[in-house]
């Protein structure tokens, strides 16, 4: 109920959670961050979130990950600068 | 001397420029015309190549540019993206999962080292929608800011956070429920 109450009041999880990805860019006004800084303060299901953000920012910072699921083998490369060399006549 | 130049540049780059696009697309067709698309735009743009950085990281910025391109043409309207599956009306979660606790101390080190990790965080950003995709990888890969983002794809800066927002969500239940409720 209180949170409820607190959603109406000052910022719902929703909107905080937006904030939360404005303030990870570094790009939140001080009157966002000032709500933000609040709502996180006393809302638990957010301040886990905010954790768990950040932990993600973290991981997908990390040049790891870009290689996705397309699978490139070397016949395909071999294709493709076969097409590229004959397109451009070189 | 400018065909030898270029012809070393698709010998070299081909290979790395083409799973640039691959990753960043996620289809292998399209990722080639991209690719195919770049070198013809090095080829003509030669000329205002100033040596000053490394071909490749040239090449890079025009496989973006392209690959931007290609979003603007096949998005052509702002998105919606709705939150109703992680919030009610008020706003408020809507499922007590996100409470999970993660048990992680040192969590970037110990997580990347795992390979079974890896393989879920994968599937799981490969599960998003091809649209929110793109913006997310482009916007981690250079660790670029979200405005140039935005800008580039022509999408409004709110609509990136909301791009941003959603996509996170979905990782963050992802991870939820295929690696730490199982641990």
């Amino acid at each position: 109920m209180l949170k409820k109450l607190m959603n109406i009041m000052f910022l719902s999880c929703c909107e905080a959670t937006l904030l939360m990805e404005k303030r990870c860019a570094e790009d939140i006004s001080p009157k966002e961050n000032f709500r933000l800084s609040l709502h996180i303060r006393m809302c638990k299901w957010c301040r886990i979130y905010q954790e768990k953000l950040e932990i993600l920012d973290g991981i997908l910072k990390i040049k790891f990950f870009q290689d996705g699921k397309v699978n490139i083998n070397q016949s395909d490369i071999q294709l493709l600068k076969d097409k590229v060399i004959k397109n451009l006549n070189i | 001397m400018k065909n030898t130049t270029l012809k070393n540049w698709v010998e070299q780059y081909s290979g790395t420029l083409l799973r640039r696009a691959a990753y960043l697309l996620s289809d292998k067709t399209e990722a080639e015309d991209v690719v195919q698309e770049v070198f013809v735009a090095a080829f003509s743009s030669y000329d205002s190549f100033d040596g000053k950085s490394k071909p490749l990281t040239w090449l890079m910025a025009i496989l973006n540019r392209k690959v931007a391109d290609f979003y603007r043409k096949k998005y052509k309207t702002e998105p919606s993206i709705k939150l109703d599956h992680f919030f009610d009306e008020s706003g408020f979660w809507k499922n007590n999962d996100v409470l999970n606790a993660w048990n992680v101390s040192n969590a970037e080190a110990e997580l990347l080292d795992n390979t079974d990790f890896i393989k879920i965080i994968t599937d799981c950003i490969e599960d998003l929608p091809v649209r929110w995709k793109i913006p997310m990888k482009m916007y981690y890969l250079e660790e670029k800011k979200a405005p140039e983002v935005s800008q580039e794809l022509n999408i409004s800066r709110t609509n990136l956070w909301k791009i941003l927002q959603r996509s996170r969500m979905q990782l963050r239940e992802c991870l939820e429920f295929n690696w730490f409720i199982k641990l």
